[in-house]
């Protein structure tokens, strides 16, 4: 039963995502994240040296492009014709000034915002025209709205084009998951927002599982494994509130643990996941003594571990709370063991 | 029905986001922040749909809406394809244009959302940077973390990422000023301006003076907890 509900799921929410050897797979339009940029750059940056390098894609992204605004969005300080205005001039600014057609964001409340405000100009026309209006009357640009997604008004995450070229990424591969008991944790704003949107949906989205299954881990299941985080916005980045991040995560993690102690991988694609299911264990164990060692990779620096690229200076696994070295040996990565632990994050 | 509600249906988000609500509770069980904290998604559908202008102003002056958590779980699962994330994001917008979020202890944290990722997105055209990571509020990030703030340019050339580029792409790049002035416009034109100044004199209103909103804000940086600030 469970299968078939699964095939259920995948048919009616298959995104088409061109690979590098689709006709304009190649040449994508990128837009950056806030929450990585200040909170784990390595990330991005670990993701464009395989984009680039391995893939070989055309990466483009204008200097004038600003964040989508959506932290702000969900942090209450703009609204949505701010939020329509805002996505209007990054659309208008990668097609017509870098003159690319398909984009792709690294943040997934981005992926979400873009998303929302492209389904409100397909819903409600005056919208539409009050933002082609605006747009124009602020910016002096013209509307255009991406089409990426078989076709339809639509944009994606970049980890739908790492799943679109997995198969690509796994026959480069120098190391392999085989043996390796893995979870995905699929952002919110990924797969719960727009479910229709999401590769796979929101019940069985395939996104990371499909990344994880073409590097041969084996997948598990638990009974929390849709549930959020505990990001927030408002409630992580005020440390008053991150009580409630902290219970989010030890929920999760405490449920992944009963079903299965000997998981130690949980692949994320959403920036806030990547840095608080892992910063928080280390406040659970501070504060309850209790210990989890997951980590937590995000699908660009999992993908670039087995590669063989550097896990700390190309994947930037310096600062995470729950030590990678363990993992490391257990999928057999090599890396300088004739450093401590704290030579290999401190190169200065 | 009341004035209150009158704007609150004006709200696109409140539009798309209520659809006759059956009051069926699957949004509070499945709502992470309804598990930690006095919050249930479902009361506030319930507070909504009275249409009762009464209970409306309680809802806006209170913590309530400032728990949930922006996670949307509540909207994959509405059978009635409700979202109550997005009416919250109507009522915490209704209750800063009238002053009413000054009156809780959650809602008064505007302010930090204000001068934070609102004016960073003004100044800079993020939302967040690299900067507010610091290691004093977010302390669960470590030392390693810390050993990266004080090496913060290095480390960013380190791993590939160079920081603060001019004219060219980039993480954390200075984005050129006639394309900030863009974006300062359409925030002027779309309202987010008059809602962000809407926090300010909500404050000021609620403590007294500038000087005190100050006094509060300073109280958040250096303690990292603005309950330290005493309200009489």
């Amino acid at each position: 039963m469970k299968v078939a509900r699964e095939n259920l799921a995948w048919q009616k929410h298959q995104k088409q995502v061109p690979t590098v050897d689709d006709p304009g797979g190649k040449l994508w339009g990128c837009f950056r994240s806030c929450f990585l940029q200040s909170a784990a750059p390595y990330t991005e940056g670990i993701a464009y040296k395989i984009l680039k390098n391995d893939l070989g894609m055309d990466l483009r992204e204008a200097p004038g492009h600003t964040s989508c605004g959506a932290i702000g969005y969900h942090g209450d300080v703009s609204n949505l014709e701010t939020q329509m205005v805002v996505a209007a001039r990054n659309f208008s600014v990668a097609h017509h000034e870098l003159g690319v057609d398909n984009l792709f964001s690294f943040c997934v409340t981005s992926f979400a915002n873009y998303t929302e405000v492209i389904k409100l100009w397909e819903e409600e026309p005056e919208l539409r025209e009050y933002t082609e209006k605006t747009l124009k009357e602020t910016t002096g640009r013209e509307f255009w709205i991406p089409h990426v997604s078989g076709g339809r008004p639509s944009v994606v995450h970049a980890s739908d084009v790492f799943f679109a070229n997995r198969h690509k990424l796994a026959a480069k591969a120098k190391y392999s998951l085989k043996g390796i008991k893995a979870v995905d944790h699929i952002g919110c704003h990924y797969g719960k927002i727009f479910p229709g949107e999401a590769m796979g949906g929101a019940e069985f989205p395939q996104v990371l599982v499909g990344l994880l299954e073409a590097f041969g881990a084996e997948i598990v299941d638990y009974p929390e494994r849709r549930h959020c985080c505990g990001m927030g916005f408002r409630q992580c980045a005020f440390p008053e509130n991150r009580d409630y991040t902290a219970s989010s995560v030890y929920k999760k993690l405490k449920s992944l643990k009963e079903a299965h102690p000997d998981c130690n991988l949980m692949l994320t694609n959403c920036p806030g996941c990547t840095v608080f299911l892992d910063a928080e264990q280390g406040t659970i164990k501070e504060v309850l003594e209790e210990e989890f060692n997951v980590s937590i990779l995000d699908y660009a620096q999992l993908t670039g571990l087995l590669l063989g690229y550097d896990p700390f200076k190309d994947c930037g696994l310096n600062a995470k709370a729950v030590p990678v070295e363990p993992l490391l040996d257990k999928i057999g990565i090599p890396y300088d063991k004739s450093k401590t632990a704290e030579e290999r994050r401190r190169p200065f | 029905m009341g004035k209150l509600f009158n704007e609150l249906k004006q709200d696109i988000l409140y539009q798309h986001g209520m659809n006759a609500c059956l009051n069926c509770g699957v949004c509070t069980a499945v709502c992470p922040a309804a598990e930690f904290n006095d919050y249930s998604p479902r009361e506030v559908m319930n507070i909504c749909q009275s249409e009762d202008d009464e209970l409306i102003e309680e809802l806006l002056k209170s913590d309530k809406i400032w728990y949930c958590g922006q996670c949307f779980s509540c909207k994959t699962r509405c059978p009635r394809g409700n979202s109550t994330a997005s009416v919250i994001l109507a009522l915490r917008r209704l209750s800063v244009r009238h002053g009413y979020f000054a009156e809780s202890e959650k809602g008064r944290q505007q302010l930090f959302a204000k001068r934070v990722f609102g004016e960073n997105m003004l100044k800079l055209g993020y939302t967040l940077l690299a900067e507010n990571i610091t290691p004093a509020h977010f302390p669960e990030l470590g030392e390693n973390w810390e050993y990266y703030y004080e090496h913060m340019e290095e480390m960013r050339e380190w791993w590939g990422v160079p920081m603060n580029l001019e004219n060219s792409a980039g993480s954390h790049r200075v984005i050129p000023e006639k394309d900030m002035e863009e974006l300062r416009a359409i925030y002027k034109a779309t309202g987010a301006m008059e809602l962000m100044d809407a926090v300010e004199k909500g404050m000021e209103k609620k403590l007294g003076s500038k000087k005190e909103v100050e006094k509060y804000w300073q109280t958040w940086v250096e303690t990292g907890d603005s309950r330290n600030y005493e309200i009489d």
